[in-house]
């Protein structure tokens, strides 16, 4: 009795075990696509160099970092389009990523879903991440007509580009 | 201190502008009027002059309630005790009651008091202040124009009247103030009419931090109000990165919040497109 | 010669209770078919609990969690994830081993329940302090960090961190203390209060679970799955151990009735309350009381009754009865209870019943106060006239408690009943025994030793039959090895701790 009880829990683990495996490498199999693209996406965040402690609270942000699955599989595909990857599992949560292939290389990458740290998934989030300068829209004293900055007094005001612009259109 | 002069003629591509500036709350507001270059040519110096009049009166109207920096506003009055706050002129009690609201809504990040308990409304009078100018600009007839003041920015309509240009207001870079981080659309055809930008280096204690942590030396909002971008600059800064999280989730606006280390930190709206 | 030898009596076994006649349970297996079911229950509890091990780590597989591991960093945080589940997992057994469920008491009994409730805290304590620090390195690695500063990093910078180490060190502190209480023979109740900490520690961890680990992010089956289990071993605690008690001592309104001398030290106390009717056949299991009277509401005392359930009224009214020795600061108090003090109870749990009976005859061997619950158990377990066996051992006659009522009750089911008393036998004996000897026999009094007798010779049937052995655990362990030896196969012997 005793040794089908063990055959019985042998066979069942080893049953459950497999199952596992086998959803997990299916997982993989899609998400060779996802983590090279998040390795891709990492770079933006590693570049700017959130504070190597892991930014607080922007643990999102961090964890698209240190997420680096590390895979250094692409796609092979020559294909061309869109395509959204399973959510990456980071040690702060999950990152869902859409990347735009166009003649097998990646063009784009955008993240679609980002879970903070309390857990919370937020779909197409509004979430602030890490940004490297060259990424952000950029912008010229030439071509802006107000400037926006910390509170400015009235003596800083006048080394300010406000000023300047304000005597440009005096 | 008014200062007027000719009017520039820009080039042929370039929106017609015409400002002025007022020094008001320690700091300068700037005005910029844009000429509807086909109907009405260039703003005439008059409305301009009415216009800019307009918005120094009733800066200088709150100021002399709100100051903490004059010793005999009602401000002055309550901070020393001297005036109960159920005593107060109902534009007070308005005040307070708002920023109150919005302690709560920010959980705490921003608050109308300074950490020695005296009330100070200052984190939200120049907003306000800002939202009721536009207002009058509005009720005058203006649809066209940029207020700046001390680099929080409200504008409607567009720099070239009668199209959907927005206006692109530049974001200083803390470390360098002569450059710039990157640049914001408003008005136009864009959501946000309001953007600004909050930092912990100037003024000294203007902002009170609530927690530890890795510090955002300077934050820009994006909103569709000014109060709503003020405020919000101003809790992020003090509250980090929760707040910046509760700020983006809560509220339909764009964040750019840059780090001790000079890094960024941004919502999509910020991304370049 | 200590020993009494009452035959069988035919004539006395028609005792008026047919439903304690095995005829028609004989004819058909009925013991046999028992047995294989709680076997078959048993094999079912052995899958369940491997199976959940086994799941707790396909949870990480299905994840992808292998085929994402490359690197030293990746190799020591799997490392990290997949010891934290299986600790967690052996946690959560745990917790559901001790929470009386009567699916597994009436399965393998409480007593093994606990016992492998016991086996598991070293595996779950070390599987857990291996998930913390191969994190701690796999994270450190990943981050450039050396553990320490990583350690710290994870306690200030990330949620519900400070609370995982906190229930670390709990975790540490309950397993210390139950082997030091275990070694050291402290009072129960320190143990026990020790043992409450189990449940802070418990809860300390649950929000780094599903906080920080991207496993159980929310929206992944894995998170339902984890959420699951929690939820029912939550539920299966709070029902079992806190609600079905305060149900059952509403139900029953017990309070003392009287409590009476059996002998020097040894009292029964006998308990009135109602809808008894629902304990019938309980006779023999234990209970864990509480006396709720100032200064003793608070402990706890597992007891067996030592007689069956009596009740008479229309709705259950009757009476309990257990015997009790002095054996420590909490039971002396037990001996001056007051008339109409309110009892709570929790149960019945054990094994020490007809539940647990694989075959025809029965022999039951008793010692000391361990007599006493197989004085209920002869009462109700179903067999044929001269088909049972009970031995007493005491030093004394006096010792062997409610020797009277075991008399008169095998006189009326005929049952071959033999007191054993006299001075222990040296504990060398075997030794010193011939090489062909295959007695343990120092649990047999020294002159039946001397004798010649053993086991065998009381009982020539022994393995045929199921052998209950209730008494100190050093003097079970010698009845049960020579229950062994005389061919008394293991799903035979039925042995209930009593260790407190």
């Amino acid at each position: 009795m005793k040794i089908r009880g063990a055959v019985a829990a042998a066979l069942a683990s080893a049953g459950i075990l497999l199952a596992g495996w086998q959803a997990g490498t299916q997982v993989h199999g899609i998400s060779t696509v996802t983590s090279s693209t998040t390795a891709t996406g990492t770079k933006g965040s590693t570049g700017t160099g959130s504070p190597g402690t892991g930014s607080t609270g922007t643990g999102t942000t961090g964890s698209v970092g240190s997420s680096g699955t590390g895979s250094s599989g692409t796609s092979n595909s020559s294909a061309s389009g869109t395509y959204t990857g399973t959510a990456v599992q980071t040690r702060f949560g999950a990152v869902q990523v859409q990347i735009t292939v166009s003649n097998g290389k990646i063009t784009e990458v955008t993240p679609l879903q980002l879970t903070d740290t309390d857990g919370r998934s937020i779909q197409i989030s509004n979430r602030a991440a890490p940004l490297l300068r060259t990424k952000v829209l950029a912008a010229q004293s030439a071509n802006v007509q107000t400037v926006s900055g910390a509170t400015v007094t009235s003596r800083a005001y006048l080394t300010s580009l406000q000023a300047a612009i304000d005597a440009a259109n005096l | 201190m008014q200062q007027i002069s000719d009017p520039q003629a820009r080039g042929t591509g370039s929106p017609v502008l015409k400002a002025r500036t007022v020094e008001c709350m320690g700091t300068v507001i700037s005005l910029t009027l844009a000429a509807d270059a086909v109907v009405q040519g260039q703003p005439t110096s008059d409305e301009l002059t009415a216009a800019t009049a307009v918005v120094e009166r009733l800066f200088r109207g709150l100021d002399e309630t709100f100051s903490l920096y004059l010793t005999d506003s009602e401000a002055s009055m309550l901070a020393r005790g001297e005036l109960a706050l159920r005593d107060a002129s109902a534009q007070m009690r308005e005040r307070y009651a708002e920023a109150h609201e919005w302690r709560l809504r920010t959980d705490g990040a921003f608050t109308p008091e300074r950490p020695d308990g005296v009330l100070d409304l200052s984190g939200l009078i120049k907003g306000h202040a800002i939202r009721e100018a536009g207002t009058s600009l509005l009720a005058l007839g203006r649809r066209d124009w940029c207020l700046n003041a001390g680099g929080d920015v409200l504008v409607s309509g567009s720099p070239r009247p009668g199209s959907a240009e927005p206006w692109y207001a530049g974001i200083v870079d803390p470390a360098d103030r002569r450059t710039l981080v990157t640049g914001y659309p408003l008005g136009g055809n864009t959501r946000h009419s309001a953007l600004a930008t909050s930092g912990s280096a100037e003024r000294g204690e203007h902002i009170w931090r609530v927690g530890g942590g890795p510090g955002f030396v300077q934050v820009s909002v994006a909103a569709a109000d000014i109060v709503t971008a003020d405020i919000l600059a101003t809790a992020i800064v003090s509250g980090g990165a929760p707040t910046l999280d509760l700020a983006a989730d809560t509220w339909d606006v764009a964040i750019l919040a840059v780090h001790q280390d000079g890094t960024l930190l941004a919502t999509p709206g910020f991304r370049q497109a | 010669m200590n020993t009494k030898l009452l035959p069988a009596s035919p004539a006395a076994s028609r005792s008026g209770r047919p439903e304690l006649s095995p005829t028609k349970r004989q004819a058909r297996g009925w013991f046999d078919r028992q047995y294989r079911q709680r076997m078959l229950r048993t094999d079912l509890l052995t899958v369940i609990a491997w199976a959940s091990v086994a799941a707790s780590v396909a949870l990480w597989l299905a994840d992808g969690g292998a085929a994402a591991t490359t690197t030293v960093a990746e190799a020591f945080t799997a490392a990290g994830i997949v010891t934290g589940l299986i600790g967690m997992d052996l946690v959560l057994l745990m917790l559901l081993l001790a929470a009386r469920i009567p699916f597994v008491d009436r399965t393998i009994g409480h007593d093994r329940a606990l016992e492998f409730h016991g086996k598991l805290g070293k595996p779950s304590l070390y599987l857990l302090l291996a998930h913390g620090v191969l994190l701690i390195i796999g994270y450190g690695l990943a981050e450039g960090l050396d553990p320490v500063s990583e350690a710290v990093n994870l306690w200030i910078q990330v949620p519900d961190m400070w609370l995982a180490f906190v229930s670390m060190a709990l975790f540490i502190a309950v397993v210390v203390t139950s082997l030091v209480a275990v070694r050291r023979r402290f009072p129960y109740e320190f143990w026990y209060v020790v043992h409450l900490l189990t449940y802070a520690a418990v809860a300390t961890s649950i929000p780094h679970q599903f906080s920080v680990g991207g496993l159980f992010a929310a929206g992944t089956w894995q998170r339902w799955y984890w959420l699951a289990i929690w939820t029912y071993t939550g539920t299966a605690l709070v029902y079992f151990r806190i609600l079905e008690p305060v149900l059952a001592t509403a139900r029953h309104q017990l309070t003392v009735a009287r409590v009476e001398a059996v002998a020097p030290g040894v009292v029964n106390i006998v308990m009135r309350g109602r809808k008894l009717d629902e304990l019938a056949g309980t006779g023999g299991r234990f209970f864990i009381w509480r006396f709720l009277a100032p200064g003793m509401w608070w402990h706890p005392h597992p007891f067996s009754l030592s007689a069956e359930p009596v009740f008479n009224g229309p709705a259950g009214e009757g009476t309990l009865r257990v015997t009790v020795r002095n054996l420590g600061n909490g039971s002396a108090q037990l001996l001056k209870l007051r008339k109409g003090t309110k009892v709570a109870l929790e149960g019945p749990y054990g094994l020490l019943s007809t539940a647990a009976r694989t075959k025809n005859k029965v022999v039951m061997i008793g010692a000391g106060i361990g007599i006493t619950p197989l004085r209920a158990l002869l009462e109700t377990t179903p067999f044929a006239p001269g088909e049972a066996t009970v031995l007493l051992r005491g030093h004394t006659d006096r010792e062997l408690y409610l020797s009277r009522e075991i008399l008169d009750l095998c006189q009326a089911r005929g049952v071959r009943l033999f007191h054993l008393t006299g001075r222990r036998s040296p504990t060398n004996s075997r030794s010193r025994s011939n090489s062909r000897s295959r007695t343990n026999s120092t649990w047999l009094p020294e002159d039946a030793v001397r004798n010649g007798y053993s086991l065998t010779s009381y009982v020539p049937d022994i393995a045929d039959a199921d052998v209950y052995v209730c008494g100190p655990a050093a003097w079970a362990e010698n009845v049960i090895a020579d229950a062994v030896q005389a061919g008394v196969r293991e799903e035979q012997i039925h042995h209930e701790r009593f260790d407190w």
